[in-house]
């Protein structure tokens, strides 16, 4: 019973005691606070990772022949790939690409040589599409509508959404009329770039088996139509759509696609079936290799893939910024421990004299000990849960609070314009709330068994002499 | 040096180590010695005592400063080990028990008087009273037995004259006061022994007497043995046997007249 009574007692009695407590809780709020932001941002994140990308990306490796079948190399015959993929049953959509690289070059050919960035804009994405195709597999179509949430980089919309590539009514072409081209928010903002401006592509064909460059270089001029902000950085400063048609004519090829992007009507739940299938179709119908058993030539693992495939490193890239995050705070939960261990040490010191008191009325070393972990048992109990409310109550009102900071400090806190979001995004995970406490409780137990093993293995003779 | 043994420790039927004493023997030291590692050396204090005590004996220890009194009643009051000898307190060879049997046999026969009186600065006087009780009970059976205990504890220290005293902290009470509360405390579960060191040494001639009264009769109605250690003469000779000790040893042990 004298357990529970002197803990309260005491921890009533000596201020310092809430030093201890509010440190837990600074540390328990931070953390559920920045993890349920950064939680936030990944999920956004992988919203706006995924770019113009489709749900599935077959990519047919046709560098290499099929095997077992001598020099025979994945079929290209774009019709009856299509009817293989459409005939999945998962399937919802899918569009033929063809993609290459290329340079851009404004028409104004002086800007090239001026432009002190020139070398890190010039290498482009080149992506010949069938549009109504694509608007079906893909986001592209509402990324090419200016909305609100685009930051700095604002789209500029193409004058007919169903015909993007259709020059703008008030363009007026020198000779040959010219196709349209939609560029990526970023490098259209880049390059001062707006629609009715030319600009001029730049490539080489590349031979698929030999890898040499094919004949000379090839060039043509198009016109800008608009632009469209995907959200991903890379795709938004380094890709631009043209039809799929002119893009072939001017690389001169005869396969006019080099990928297919794949809507299913279900991502989440059909990712797995879907991409096992489509592996096994297209395989019986000669599009892509079989598997070999040999993982290092096992092209077929890279041929269809799921978009979290393409971009896993990314994802992952934040997944890790979490983890280190936490890592990092929970050190903020050892200091807290560390607060413990010297205030409870402190009282042990200040104590001596009741702990020998305690001990000649009958008080048993153990008792003496847990008296004092109850101690730390109090202030991880109340440090932890006031911690967690005010975390959860913080992650739920982070934007109020950041825009009260911001205009008390006079500073920006969160940049809105960098970010692809108007707000900061934050979401709370019951367990991961959970865990927080759990280990702020565990880790101030474990800092406060020290002092109060020490308390218990004072001589009682030596306390009571204490005075 | 010319000492009236008692018949308690008469050498023929003094104790041995071996077997209890007999059944009206509250506190029986056996052969007690004690030694202190100093450096690389050992300094014994204590060089084989032997103490009884009756039930209801009331005690004197006294002797010099440095004679081993302390570490005597440290060894009975079951606070301190001895390197040698057996301390059976109650029946129960206390030495022999594990610390938790140990820590219930005090907590249940032994009541403590300090010199300095000893109170938790935190606790009232009414809560300082109760500790022996709650340190006894868990919090369950605390809680059913709590209005008895409590019920006791303020019906005496009404009775020491603390009545309107109840809420006071240690630092808010007189040392009298103080004192007044630590002997109620000691009294609380009713130990058969009870242990006092010095009880008055820290107190002014009126309170000194006032305390002791209280103490004394307290002992005696309750018929619990006391054992008393002062440096006042006047006070020994209001026990019933007065222990001398010297070097370590106890060098007389006798009976006087029964106080009156």
């Amino acid at each position: 019973m004298y357990r529970w009574f002197l803990s309260l007692r005491y921890l009533r009695a000596r201020r310092t005691n809430w030093i201890g407590a509010a440190g837990i809780t600074v540390a328990v709020a931070a953390l559920i606070l920045i993890l349920s932001i950064m939680s936030g941002f990944l999920q956004e994140s992988r919203n706006h990772l995924r770019g113009n990308l489709g749900d599935l990306i077959i990519m047919p490796n046709q560098d290499s022949p099929l095997s077992g079948s001598g020099r025979v190399l994945p079929k290209t015959d774009e019709a009856a790939m299509m009817e293989i993929v459409r005939a999945n049953p998962h399937v919802s959509g899918a569009s033929l690409q063809m993609a290459w690289y290329g340079m851009l070059v404004p028409d104004s050919k002086s800007a090239l040589l001026k432009h002190p960035v020139f070398g890190d804009l010039s290498l482009i994405h080149l992506v010949g599409i069938d549009v109504p195709d694509e608007y079906g597999a893909s986001d592209l179509q509402e990324n090419m509508q200016a909305s609100e949430n685009t930051g700095s980089f604002k789209v500029t919309p193409v004058a007919d959404l169903q015909h993007p590539f259709d020059p703008p009514p008030f363009y007026r072409s020198e000779g040959a009329p010219k196709a349209g081209i939609v560029l990526g928010a970023q490098l259209a903002a880049a390059w001062n770039l707006h629609p009715g401006d030319e600009v001029e592509l730049f490539s080489l064909g590349v031979d698929p088996i030999t890898r040499s460059v094919e004949g000379q270089g090839c060039n043509r001029t198009f016109v800008v139509t608009g632009t469209f902000r995907s959200g991903e950085n890379a795709m938004d400063m380094e890709r631009v759509y043209v039809d799929r048609r002119a893009l072939a004519d001017m690389l001169g090829r005869t396969t006019a696609w080099s990928q297919v992007l794949v809507k299913l009507h279900d991502y989440e739940a059909d990712k797995v079936g879907a991409v096992a299938s489509l592996r096994s179709s297209l395989a019986e119908g000669g599009f892509v290799h079989r598997p070999s058993g040999d993982n290092a030539s096992d092209y077929y693992r890279t041929e269809v893939r799921t978009w979290e495939d393409l971009r896993g490193n990314l994802l992952g890239a934040i997944e890790n910024e979490k983890s280190l995050m936490g890592i990092m705070l929970s050190l903020v939960m050892v200091v807290a421990g560390f607060t413990v261990f010297a205030i409870l040490s402190m009282m042990v010191s200040e104590k001596r004299r009741d702990i020998g008191i305690l001990t000649a009325l009958g008080a048993h070393p153990s008792g003496v000990m847990s008296l004092f972990l109850m101690i730390g048992c109090w202030q991880a109990f109340l440090g932890a849960s006031l911690g967690a409310v005010l975390g959860v109550l913080g992650a739920l009102n982070i934007d109020a609070i950041e825009t009260k900071l911001s205009r008390w400090f006079g500073i920006q806190i969160f940049d809105r314009s960098i970010y692809l979001f108007d707000h900061i995004p934050s979401v709370i995970e019951v367990t991961g709330v959970a865990m927080i406490v759990l280990g702020a409780v565990t880790c101030t137990l474990v800092f406060a068994a020290v002092p109060a093993w020490r308390a218990a293995r004072l001589n009682p003779i030596d306390a009571l002499r204490f005075e | 040096m010319p000492c009236a043994l008692s018949e308690m420790t008469d050498p023929s039927n003094a104790p041995t180590t071996a077997g209890a004493p007999a059944a009206d023997v509250i506190l029986s030291g056996r052969g007690i010695r004690r030694a202190f590692p100093v450096g690389e050396r050992s300094l014994e204090i204590l060089h084989g005592v032997d103490l009884e005590l009756g039930r209801g004996q009331r005690v004197s220890l006294m002797g010099a400063s440095g004679a081993g009194k302390t570490t005597l009643l440290n060894i009975l009051g079951l606070l301190d080990r001895p390197t040698e000898g057996e301390v059976w307190l109650n029946g129960q060879p206390a030495w022999s028990l594990t610390t938790r049997e140990r820590a219930r046999l005090r907590n249940a026969s032994i009541g403590f008087v300090f010199q300095f009186y000893h109170l938790l600065a935190e606790l009232s006087a009414l809560e300082n009273a109760l500790l022996p009780a709650m340190i006894a009970l868990p919090k369950a059976a605390y809680r059913t037995s709590r209005e008895q205990y409590e019920a006791k504890a303020v019906e005496m220290l009404e009775r020491f004259g603390l009545g309107d005293r109840l809420k006071h902290r240690p630092g808010q009470l007189s040392g009298g006061e103080q004192q007044r509360v630590a002997i109620a405390r000691a009294l609380l579960l009713d130990p058969p022994l009870i242990i006092a060191d010095e009880p008055t040494g820290n107190l002014d001639s009126t309170t000194e007497e006032q305390v002791l009264e209280i103490l004394l009769e307290e002992q005696a109605t309750r018929h619990a043995a006391l054992l008393l250690v002062t440096h006042d003469k006047r006070l020994a000779q209001r026990c019933e046997r007065m222990v001398h000790m010297e070097d370590g040893l106890i060098q007389a042990d006798s009976a006087l007249p029964i106080p009156t």
